[in-house]
């Protein structure tokens, strides 16, 4: 079953004999891999724990030194933790120069503590928050002892106080992150979301950091698999983390591979891939919010506060960073989520009604929106009406109205509007029509090119006192005007457009 | 006129050439999302629209002479403004939906009115129990979701997304409606000036 899980996962064990590594890895020395395998089967998908666990397991078989196999690698540990091929030659670099060069001293301590789900939980609680700044942050350290990998690992990694067994930060590479990338794309993703400012695990892993800008790459995952990832950066040792994650890692998950201690987490794999979908909407939500929270979460004490603040409970798909002072509990969060959403929005209906600036408070900005949005409908009533009743000229009209707004900018085709004139008795019976008859207005317009022209409408078009109004008010009005309008909220007061009477009339007509 | 006027013979021909339908399903599928007023005030989603309607209103006219009424075109201008928002927004798909929907929804309610006034009969003689009344807030979302079009039931952030897009697309419509009529308006003074002026020369 390990077999077939590293056969899946895709890790690219590139100098590596695959079956014969697996085979080493697995099988001869069960005995001492037995954590190692089950942390491997079951971290794998656990991305980032499981290579701490690997790597912490593998430091404590490194002593036994059978698995030589690793060695086989030389490959530079590299920054580029993104880069899946590079992952799997360093882990294997790693592995092997670990075989090879200087045993781990602390694995073999840490393998029980491994082992012991409590032990981890406790740590990892501890580790909850990992701020993304200080994540950021660590990422440039922690590359380097990466870079340095040889022989330097046992020393980093016992340096690392967090770490109970100073080795999980290596981890970073390789097949587990492989595989997390592979396989669960929605973790990387939520990883960088979901670090608000925590900077607890700091100390903890360059190799975790990798992983979870590894991580950070791959998927919208609730916020959960942020505070996943960064309890594998506090370097917890995989089957610790796997255990403690396994809620969080419920989401993320998602090649479960139920392990004999990942019960747990097989459960919650099944959770994740049904939350799966949820998580990836709820992810943009998240990623707000982590952007919200993280704002908020920056402080050394935050860290604490992170420590202290309790998991997350595995319903909450929407990850969100309790701040500063305010309650953790799930309820609040997703409620203050909800607020913040709703605020959001009434601030841009803010922008989009007149006059609402000066409100403040949900109710009156709801009454000044629902009297717009009123407002608004009636409008479209009045005009709807108005349109109505000039729409029997509309068929006659038509082709001539798209002509005319064709040629709006066509200034030579004035035998365009003339059809106009053999139309005109049709409209004489329309009520605007027979203001205009009564005033007997020229067809001056007509001949001019342009006499639609907006700005020249109420220029060109004769002037006539009863006539004026309606003309200056309608057909005088460029979008301009009309936004003029419209912002006034009602055509209630003809705009008087500047339209000289006689002048006018005299050039419009000859 | 100018936001007309860009437009391209063969959009307004394209147009012409579409009389027979009055609803122009026109959904791009890679159409990005963007809302409120970025959207709406869009100078080519106004003339996209002005002249939609101008055509919807053309078929309006010419099936029946008695559709004249302000209720019809303005369900035709909804229902433009619907197409144009190219069903990306809950109003649009239940302006677009409404109508096909109205009706059966009428036989319906009757159906269940009738269906509920015999089972009720009696409770509704016991004074209903006392009733908890709606914060002021819940009422105000209330009207407001009754405002909207298909967002009786949608929850407020939703709502209010909603909302946002309604009244960007309303004041664009008011905008199309607007000039609109005024060009007519013109058209139809100019043409009736015309029409005085030729009689007059012809008496002249």
């Amino acid at each position: 079953m390990d077999k077939d899980y590293f056969m899946n996962a895709e890790i690219p064990w590139n100098g590596l004999n695959n079956c014969t590594a697996e085979q080493s890895f697995l099988e001869p020395n069960m005995d001492q891999f037995s954590h190692f395998e089950s942390s491997l089967s079951s971290g794998l998908s656990n991305d980032a724990f499981v290579l701490r666990e690997l790597i912490g397991k593998l430091g404590g078989g490194a002593g036994i030194g059978t698995s030589t196999t690793f060695a086989a690698e030389s490959h530079p540990f590299t920054n580029t933790t993104n880069d899946s091929s590079s992952l799997s030659s360093p882990k294997l670099n790693f592995m092997g120069n670990l075989v090879n060069s200087v045993p781990l001293t602390p694995p073999p301590p840490p393998l029980p503590s491994l082992s012991t789900d409590p032990g981890f939980a406790e740590r990892a609680a501890k580790f909850s928050c990992f701020g993304s700044r200080s994540f950021n942050g660590r990422t440039s350290s922690p590359i380097q002892p990466l870079g340095l990998n040889n022989g330097d690992v046992a020393l980093r990694s016992s340096h690392h106080p967090l770490m109970g067994n100073g080795k999980l930060p290596r981890v970073s590479s390789t097949p587990s992150l492989n595989k997390l990338q592979n396989g669960s794309n929605k973790i990387l993703m939520e990883i960088p979301i979901s670090r608000p400012g925590n900077g607890n695990g700091n100390g903890m892993g360059f190799g975790s950091d990798k992983k979870l800008s590894k991580l950070s790459g791959s998927g919208a995952n609730s916020n959960e698999e942020s505070s996943v990832s960064e309890q594998i950066i506090s370097g917890e040792t995989g089957s610790k983390i796997s255990n403690e994650m396994s809620s969080r890692k419920r989401k993320v998950v998602s090649k479960g591979k139920p392990k004999e201690d990942r019960s747990t987490s097989a459960k919650g794999v099944e959770e994740g891939e049904d939350g799966n979908a949820k998580r990836a909407k709820a992810a943009e939500i998240e990623t707000k919010n982590e952007e919200e929270t993280k704002g908020a979460c920056n402080d050394e004490s935050e860290k604490q506060k992170g420590n202290q603040k309790p998991p997350e409970p595995p319903k909450d798909y929407i990850h969100v960073r309790a701040r500063r002072g305010q309650a953790t509990d799930s309820h609040s969060l997703a409620e203050r989520v909800r607020r913040e959403k709703i605020s959001e929005r009434m601030k841009l209906l803010q922008d989009l009604v007149p006059g609402c600036n000066k409100v403040t408070g949900k109710a009156l900005m709801l009454d000044e929106i629902i009297n717009y949005v009123q407002s608004l409908q009636r409008q479209v009533e009045f005009l709807s009406m108005k349109l109505a009743s000039v729409n029997p000229g509309l068929d006659v009209n038509m082709e001539n109205l798209l002509s005319k707004d064709m040629f709006q900018q066509n200034t030579s085709l004035p035998q365009q509007m003339y059809p106009l004139d053999s139309s005109g008795p049709a409209f004489y019976h329309q009520q605007n029509v027979q203001q205009l008859h009564n005033t007997n207005i020229s067809s001056g317009p007509l001949v001019d090119p342009l006499p639609l022209d907006a700005p020249n409408l109420g220029i060109h078009l004769p002037s006539v006192d009863g006539f004026n109004e309606s003309i200056s008010q309608f057909s005088a009005f460029t979008e301009d005007d009309l936004q003029s309008i419209v912002q006034m909220g009602f055509i209630q007061n003809p705009v008087s457009f500047p339209v000289p009477n006689q002048t006018t009339n005299m050039k419009v007509e000859r | 006129m100018a936001e007309s006027s860009s437009i391209s013979n063969p959009d307004a021909n394209s147009n012409l050439s579409r009389k027979r339908r009055k609803i122009e399903p026109k959904t791009p599928a890679g159409a990005p999302t963007e809302t409120g007023r970025p959207r709406w005030q869009n100078d080519v989603e106004q003339q996209i629209y002005s002249l939609k309607l101008v055509d919807a209103l053309c078929h309006l006219r010419r099936p029946d002479s008695a559709a004249a009424t302000s209720r019809a075109v303005r369900d035709a201008a909804d229902q433009v403004l619907a197409v144009s928002a190219r069903g990306k927004t809950r109003w649009s798909r239940a302006i677009l939906t409404g109508r096909l929907s109205l009706r059966l929804a009428h036989i319906n309610k009757k159906h269940k009115k009738a269906a509920k006034r015999a089972a009720v009969g009696e409770s509704r003689t016991k004074k209903p129990a006392v009733q908890k009344k709606l914060p002021p807030l819940e009422k105000k979302v209330k009207v407001l979701s009754r405002l909207v079009p298909g967002c009786r039931k949608v929850s407020l952030p939703n709502l209010l997304e909603e909302t946002t897009d309604y009244i960007a697309a309303l004041e664009m419509q008011v905008k199309a409606m607007t000039f609109l009529t005024g060009l007519l308006n013109g058209a139809v003074s100019s043409s009736a000036a015309a029409s005085g002026d030729s009689s007059l020369a012809d008496r002249g």
